[in-house]
């Protein structure tokens, strides 16, 4: 007798998200299948995207062989970004780190300054990291939304208490948002229930946090996993959207990175293709031979 | 469904204060009010008793029951608070609780037997919680036949699958659908046995507010599958009304809800879609949040 493969069909679509303008746009999700369920009836029309991360001030406590290939710019966000381009990225991401009260506490106006100088001088979209801390971000982000406003940036992180006032600032200025919430999908449902009470679902895209390999990745794994089976399998409309992992610079924090290169981009590759297989729809990496490795991989898949 | 009023319990702070100073009318208060409200037990919660365990839990017993004539449900892990319980209750007690952990079995569950009182057995054993339903249906034979050899049954016997918070984060909804099957298959694995939960830990760590709702949903979803008690808050109106029967129309809509039927909200009132929700959350249909019924 024949052997037929089962093939299972799912009635969830993760929301399909453009972020940028013009030729400067990419899209992520659009998925009615697991990650990497090409067996299964549907298709995932965007395969996972990669950023490389960008910091608005000389890195404070990166390994020498981290800094190694941006030595040159380190000290100039906007050339950093531009050479992020020749390691073929779909997207940069910018850390506005100095913003934080912690670090240097630099100013709203300054870091969205940047911000704009830096979607002007790259070809991909710019994706926009503030600081985490929950009051000053509110500053910072609403600032950025409105200094870059239109250019269809993806900004966040929007946390469960700051939702409403930097929520509105990226409704209001035409930008896509990062709902961020830590490790848990209760949590993460709640916040986008509640962000969709003035926020289109289809304008949000959700990071559950990427923790790194040896240090809870299992967490992130798990998570992403049940958010995307949620999502596509029992069609719940506020887990389709696409995931976000954001897992650089939780990778190159380690001691394991950052003693030598090699278990560096081993670190930060491991972890990136576990949370690709997991459901990450957009990749934040820092080091662009991880970059190449991670695409490598996926080729001759 | 016999309902255990679960309200005098040693984690409200007025309680352990009345008992630490002997305030007997604060206990007796409260124990008149869930009498007054319905409930066909009085629990007394009193922990792990670490001091003074027989003198205070006599006190208790003694105290509640000049208050009233209902039976009581000694709750606490300590076999020598639960022996003083027991001796001094008028009525036929409820042992609350054994398990198949061995110092239990050992120590508590001989209790039943030596004072002729009706015991509840949960599915705890030495190696922790039973992960799954078939776990749990095994861990809770094995207690009961070793009771049963203690001259402890069946019809004495009231097993508990121990309810957790539904909103715990991956799990809980599991847990909540796994033990609403225990309900289901424990009558036909053990017939005889009567079946009792612990009804507001599955509302643990829900917004305060919205607790009530879960608890009731929960209630008539393990009343259909035959749970035969609950220790709940029988001063929760609705919860009381829901068990009497006298609100037909939203057990309806639950049962519906637990058929797979397809439920058009629009027709519904604002309560009902608040029910129809819960029930689907506690049914491990959607996913839950704590703005569950927002979305």
């Amino acid at each position: 007798m024949e052997y037929k493969a089962p093939v299972e069909e799912y009635t969830g679509v993760v929301r399909e998200i453009t972020i940028g303008k013009g030729k400067k746009s990419l899209k992520i999700g659009g998925e009615n299948i697991p990650p990497f369920h090409f067996f299964d009836r549907g298709s995932n029309p965007n395969p996972a995207k990669f950023a490389l991360e960008v910091l608005d001030m000389e890195p404070p406590d990166w390994p020498e062989h981290l800094v190694e290939p941006f030595r040159d710019v380190v000290s100039e966000p906007v050339k950093w970004a531009e050479k992020c381009q020749s390691f073929g990225v779909d997207a940069v991401s910018l850390f506005l780190m100095s913003t934080d009260p912690a670090v240097k506490d630099a100013s709203a106006d300054k870091a969205a300054a940047l911000a704009k100088n830096v979607a002007e001088a790259i070809d991909v979209p710019l994706i926009v990291y503030g600081s985490g801390d929950e009051k000053k971000d509110v500053e910072v982000l609403a600032k950025v939304a409105e200094v870059c406003d239109g250019m269809n940036l993806l900004i966040g992180p929007v946390l469960k208490e700051n939702y409403e006032a930097v929520g509105k600032a990226i409704l209001d200025h035409g930008h896509v948002a990062i709902a961020q919430s830590p490790l848990d999908i209760n949590l993460l449902k709640e916040l986008n229930v509640k962000l969709s009470k003035f926020f289109p679902p289809d304008r949000i895209v959700v990071d559950p946090l990427s923790s790194a390999l040896g240090y809870g990745m299992e967490y992130s794994f798990s998570l992403i996993e049940r958010v995307k089976q949620i999502g596509i399998m029992t069609k719940d409309s506020m887990t389709m959207m696409p995931i976000i992992a954001n897992l650089g610079g939780e990778c190159w924090k380690t001691k394991q990175a950052k003693e030598n290169k090699v278990q560096g981009l081993l670190w930060e590759g491991i972890t990136a293709l576990s949370l690709l297989l997991a459901g990450a729809n957009l990749l934040v990496l820092r080091h662009p031979e991880t970059l190449k490795l991670v695409k490598k991989t996926i080729e001759t898949r | 469904m016999v309902i255990i009023g679960e309200n005098i319990h040693i984690i409200a702070k007025t309680i352990s204060t009345a008992i630490r100073e002997r305030n007997a009318k604060v206990i007796q208060d409260l124990a008149r009010a869930q009498a007054e409200a319905g409930a066909d037990y009085i629990d007394l919660n009193v922990g792990p008793m670490k001091k003074d365990p027989e003198q205070t839990m006599e006190w208790l017993v003694k105290t509640v029951q000049e208050v009233t004539d209902l039976p009581l449900s000694i709750d606490t892990m300590n076999y020598i608070a639960m022996e003083a319980g027991l001796k001094a209750c008028r009525k036929r007690p409820l042992l609350n609780s054994a398990s198949g952990k061995t110092d239990s079995k050992q120590n508590m569950l001989p209790l039943a037997k030596k004072y002729n009182c009706e015991v509840v057995i949960s599915v705890m054993t030495d190696r922790g919680m039973p992960p799954d339903v078939n776990s749990k249906v095994e861990s809770i034979m094995d207690t009961v036949a070793y009771a049963n050899e203690l001259g402890i049954p069946n019809e004495d016997i009231w097993v508990d699958p121990i309810l957790l918070p539904v909103s715990t984060a991956g799990e809980g909804q599991r847990f909540a659908v796994e033990n609403l099957e225990f309900i289901k298959i424990i009558g036909d694995v053990l017939p005889g046995v009567k079946s009792i939960v612990g009804l507001s830990n599955t509302s643990n760590g829900v917004p305060e507010e919205l607790r009530p709702l879960i608890n009731r949903t929960y209630l008539v979803m393990l009343a259909k599958n035959g749970l035969y008690s609950a220790i709940a808050d029988p001063l929760d109106k609705e919860l009381m009304k829901l068990n009497r029967g006298e609100m037909p129309e939203i057990v309806e809509l639950i049962h519906k809800v637990m058929d797979g039927e397809e439920i058009d909200l629009s027709s519904l009132s604002q309560k009902e879609v608040e029910y129809v929700k819960t029930a689907k959350v506690l049914k491990g249909e959607t996913l839950y949040s704590n703005a569950w019924l927002e979305s």
